[in-house]
């Protein structure tokens, strides 16, 4: 096996990049040291592709289509080294939220995997390993569980969480789970300055059914920049509820990438509820890979203070009969700036393909902004697809009705951003994660206090 | 003197609609203003309530004893005025119940009343939709949302009742109904007259009129109120048509 020195670190360089490179070298004599032989390991080719591959991209720039409106500048001046892991420290974390005795939470700090596995899951239908193990035990399950790498410009970071992420979740769904299932993602660092790589892996078995939420909160004051990476495997007639609700404070940044594959006639729900962060980018991957798969996402991206949020959506159908929804509803108030891109693929033979895009968004301040652009790419014929793109302010015609019934302009005004939400809000099946994510959603809007007596 | 109109005139996009109204409702009156379209009924409503962007360029009203005009639309309604629209406004993810609890709320707090029990106010609204013969699932819906026409009016009398305001203005409740819902909401309307209370009908037509018997009709053209009468007025007009009332006006 050569000796992974993709390029040589160069001062001309982003700082970010050249500290990446060096996690990486770090992580390849640190097997060395332990006499792992890693010759003829799938995975750790496997990595190291996908290192170099992350290399030659480079970091992205405003340049890069799917970056156009998120700046990394700032951000890759530094250097980063890995954020430590303080997986045996337990303690509440500020932001996480009580969803009720009914879930059972599996604990992540900065990506690494607290034992043990939760209590009220029924082995029989799920499996739950971290993969540091797994990667150790059986390497060649790991390789075979990752997705594809991409060249696409959207995908660097997923790359570089793939060469770079020391430990994560395996989870499989065997079964028809009744238990919903919460991976508490805690970011907590001890100054400025590191990184995290949560990795998380779900591999829902054909027939299989379950509701997976991971939740990002932070704990202390410092958080690291947070990589995180998700997969979704769908396999035939599987059927998966997933949400990714991002609630850490004001400083974090957060790259997270969510790669989505189905299998015939799989059925994925997939939530994307923005609430928390400084820079949020959330991109989606999916991929309905055989016919009858239906993905249905729904993004709810809340804009606050100086907050950017940039959600990236692109949907390949590659089979015929394949469906896919996707709705986004936008709120930018303050300095704040949200970006929902949503793009769908019908390849060659996806006929009868059916696809809507619906955005919304809504300003509350003037120096806000809401960038949104659905696109459609087609190649094949008989298909179904819809788009449409709004943002404007609250509407006159239903302000002025509702102070003529005498509420007061605040909560008049309250009351329409709610109603805005309804639709993704009214799509989530779960009422624990509903009510949860109402609570902290409406503490973020202006006159929350008044919205609460409405619910 | 419950509401006093003088010489009211008022713009909307730059375009002088109304111009000098006089108008003068007693408490315990059913006023009935007619019109043909485009006359400023409906201008003349929405100023009442508070519209922002209709402009009032002139003149003067009082409303029990304050001035209307300084006050923002949300507290004209506290104080007690209330306009059916012409045509409700849809706010899908607004229940129902939840606009009118934190209207009858908002009232109430004016008032020095305390909130209205959860309970008591679910009966107290039932009971108002059995009136108007309204089904129970518009207690789960949003705002208007997918009502028929006939439905939003409905929905306009029910918030009236529930709210008992002292003035109701109510902005062609009739048009697009049909006779059934026009007597069931005349039925409502007539549950409210009482000493205390005014209505003003703003319609088009002299039918509403049967079920609704006013005390005194206007009739309103160009911004202008050419020509107020009894009840036999309205019949007047259906029978000669509003050109009788310009004719006679030039002549």
């Amino acid at each position: 096996m050569i000796a992974p020195q993709p390029h040589a670190p160069s001062a001309a360089q982003p700082a970010a990049l050249r500290s990446f490179e060096a996690q990486w070298l770090e992580r390849q004599s640190a097997s060395k040291r332990l006499d792992r032989s890693t010759a003829g390991d799938p995975l750790s080719a496997l990595r190291e592709e996908a290192m170099g591959r992350f290399l030659r991209l480079g970091l992205p720039t405003t340049r890069d289509e799917s970056w156009r409106y998120t700046n990394l500048r700032r951000l890759t001046a530094h250097s980063f080294i890995d954020a430590p892991d303080v997986a045996e420290e337990s303690g509440a974390a500020a932001g996480s939220w009580d969803l009720g005795e009914r879930l059972a939470t599996v604990h992540m700090v900065n990506g690494f995997a607290m034992p043990p596995t939760p209590r009220g899951l029924n082995s029989k239908d799920i499996v739950i390993n971290n993969l540091r193990d797994l990667s150790r035990i059986d390497p060649d399950l790991v390789a075979r569980l990752l997705p594809p790498l991409s060249d696409a410009e959207g995908a660097r970071f997923a790359l570089l969480n793939t060469a770079l992420f020391t430990d994560g979740l395996y989870i499989k769904v065997c079964g028809k789970l009744a238990t919903p299932l919460v991976i508490l993602h805690t970011a907590a660092a001890q100054g400025p300055g590191a990184i995290a790589y949560p990795r998380v892996i779900v591999d829902a078995a054909p027939g299989s059914k379950a509701t997976i939420i991971e939740h990002h909160v932070q704990r202390g004051e410092w958080t690291p920049l947070c990589n995180s990476a998700t997969q979704l495997a769908l396999g035939q007639d599987a059927e998966i509820e997933h949400y990714r609700l991002f609630a850490t404070g004001s400083g974090c940044t957060h790259i997270d990438s969510l790669d989505v594959r189905q299998q015939r006639a799989s059925r994925c729900r997939q939530f994307t509820i923005v609430l928390g962060g400084a820079l949020v980018r959330a991109s989606l991957d999916a991929h309905l890979i055989e016919p009858g798969a239906c993905l249905e996402s729904f993004s709810l991206l809340v804009g606050h203070e100086e907050r950017h949020v940039d959600c990236v959506n692109v949907v390949t159908h590659h089979a015929a009969n394949t469906r896919s929804r996707q709705t986004a509803r936008a709120i930018a108030s303050g300095a704040s700036r949200v970006i929902f891109n949503s793009k769908v693929v019908v390849e060659t033979g996806a006929v009868q393909a059916e696809s809507q895009q619906s955005c919304r968004g809504l300003l509350l301040s003037d120096s806000a902004e809401i960038d949104s652009r659905p696109q459609l790419e087609i190649h094949a014929d008989e298909v179904k697809c819809a788009h449409g793109a709004t943002t404007g302010r609250l509407d006159p015609e239903m302000l002025f009705y509702m102070l003529s019934r005498g509420l007061d302009r605040a909560t008049a005004q309250s009351l329409l951003v709610y109603a805005f939400l309804a639709d993704v809000l009214t799509g989530m099946s779960l009422s624990a994660a509903r009510a949860a994510i109402e609570d902290s959603l409406i503490a973020q809007l202006p006159d929350s206090q008044l919205l609460r007596r409405f619910r | 003197m419950l509401l006093k109109i003088s010489d009211l005139s008022a713009r909307v996009a730059g375009k002088e609609i109304l111009k000098g109204i006089n108008l003068e409702v007693k408490a315990g009156e059913v006023h009935a203003i007619m019109g043909p379209n485009g006359s400023g009924k409906s201008t003349l409503a929405q100023v009442l309530a508070g519209r922002e962007d209709y402009e009032v360029t002139g003149g003067s009203v009082t409303f029990d004893g304050r001035d209307l005009l300084a006050l923002p639309a949300e507290e004209r309604a506290r104080a007690g005025l209330f306009l059916g629209f012409q045509y409700p406004v849809e706010i899908p993810g607004v229940n129902n119940v939840y606009l009118l609890k934190a209207a009858l709320n908002a009232k109430r707090k004016t008032a020095g009343e305390p909130e209205v029990d959860a309970y008591e106010f679910l009966a107290l609204i039932k009971q108002k939709m059995k009136l108007m013969q309204m089904s129970e699932t518009f207690l789960t819906r949003g705002v208007n949302e997918g009502f028929s026409g006939g439905e939003k009016k409905r929905n306009e009398v029910l918030q009236m009742l529930v709210l008992e305001p002292k003035l109701a203005i109510l902005d062609e409740t009739d048009s697009g109904l049909d006779i059934d819902a026009l007597k069931v909401v005349s039925m409502g309307v007539n549950s409210l007259r009482d000493p205390k209370r005014a209505v003003v009908l703003v319609t088009h037509y002299q039918r509403l009129l049967d079920y609704i018997v006013p005390d005194q009709v206007h009739v309103l053209s160009a911004g202008r109120i050419l020509k107020s009468g009894d009840r036999s007025l309205a019949l007047e007009l259906e029978r000669r048509g509003y050109d009788w009332v310009m004719e006679s006006q030039v002549a």
